[in-house]
């Protein structure tokens, strides 16, 4: 991290290599297209490597990496909102406890796609990123409050697709 | 549902400070509601673990390109401690500079020190022209003599060598006269016997 912050390219390169995945797939789930998360990706190492000396404190580096993605990802999203509207009116999906794996998967991958882009975007970066809510807020740049709401209302959502209260009947 | 004084999805995304986890673990065995509530969000969890990562269609590698690579003079800026090196061996090397090539003061000598500067020269260039002459005449007497001996000593011998020969001539005439004159004694005194 020091290394690549003197202007180690070997390094850097170690470090994209580390983090390109995690970017990459926090990308894909948030602007939901392979090739606009590659090129973002693309877009946020680079911005990264180019203002890395900027950063004072280097164990706050995976939040600062994803407050950029975070950037670059919502600017993209505010470009195409129309579209992203739409698609945010697609059916729910049955219960996940009648589905096979597969099923299940796409069954997240729909009921993600549901949620509003902030409330996904919370709950990317918790559940599958691990931040902790102080680190989430730093990346959004809003009030731990904020994110914990967002996170608990998704949350509150996805437990309705993914794991409904079963009623008598059920199983 | 569960009971709205305990924060379960706090607890269940592992947010909860010591004291407050403490008490919903005291609390969920006597709750059946929050024991449920939070097995929905464990099987919520299970389903969104389902969607995994997904590999990187391509890897990201355009930091290798030398284009992004910070120029010396950047890496140098950008490090304090190299630019206070950088800086004391420019002053170093500003000063050895400066040293080298500045100019030799020139003393301008005065108008008699130049006339007396100059009569030596002559006096010197003059003695060492007479000693060169000298040799030089020194020399070719030394060649004049060896000549002149290697003559009269190849005269002399060449005298001596005719005068052997002159002698030898003598000697052999006067052998001859005399070789006549005993025959002309012989022939008288046989001329004398026989009258």
């Amino acid at each position: 991290m020091l290394q690549s912050r003197d202007g180690d390219v070997e390094a850097y390169n170690h470090l994209v290599s580390r983090w390109e995945k995690r970017v990459y797939n926090y990308l894909l789930r948030l602007v939901r297209d392979p090739e606009d998360s590659l090129d973002l990706s693309q877009d946020v190492f680079l911005k990264a490597y180019q203002s890395l000396r900027r950063l004072e404190d280097p164990a706050r580096f995976s939040a600062w990496l994803f407050r950029i993605a975070h950037n670059e990802a919502f600017s993209l999203l505010r470009k195409r909102r129309p579209e992203t509207e739409l698609a945010d009116q697609a059916p729910p999906s049955p219960p996940a406890a009648k589905m096979l794996p597969v099923e299940t998967s796409l069954a997240v991958a729909s009921a993600l796609n549901r949620l509003s882009e902030d409330q996904r975007e919370a709950v990317i970066l918790k559940m599958y990123q691990g931040f902790k809510f102080e680190e989430i807020a730093g990346i959004l740049e809003c009030p731990v409050s904020t994110v914990k709401s967002r996170v608990y209302t998704a949350l509150d959502l996805l437990k309705e697709t993914l794991a409904p209260i079963e009623t008598r009947g059920d199983a | 549902m569960s009971c709205s004084e305990f924060d379960l999805k706090g607890y269940f995304l592992e947010e909860l400070p010591g004291e407050e986890r403490a008490q919903v673990e005291a609390h969920l065995p006597a709750c059946q509601e929050c024991r449920e509530e939070l097995a929905r969000l464990r099987l919520t969890d299970a389903a969104m673990m389902t969607l995994r990562d997904e590999e990187i269609p391509q890897r990201i590698a355009f930091v290798s390109d030398k284009v992004f690579e910070p120029a010396w003079w950047q890496r140098l800026w950008q490090s304090a401690p190299r630019l206070g090196f950088a800086s004391a061996a420019m002053l170093a090397a500003a000063i050895f500079v400066h040293a080298f090539t500045r100019p030799a003061p020139v003393i301008a000598p005065s108008g008699v020190e130049t006339a007396e500067v100059e009569r030596m020269i002559e006096r010197e260039v003059a003695r060492r022209l007479d000693t060169a002459v000298a040799e030089a005449v020194a020399a070719a007497e030394t060649r004049n003599e060896e000549r002149t001996a290697g003559l009269l000593q190849a005269a002399a011998e060449q005298f001596e060598m005719q005068r052997q020969a002159d002698l030898l001539t003598v000697q052999e005439s006067f052998d001859y006269l005399r070789k006549q004159m005993n025959v002309s004694y012989m022939a008288s005194a046989y001329q004398e016997a026989s009258q």
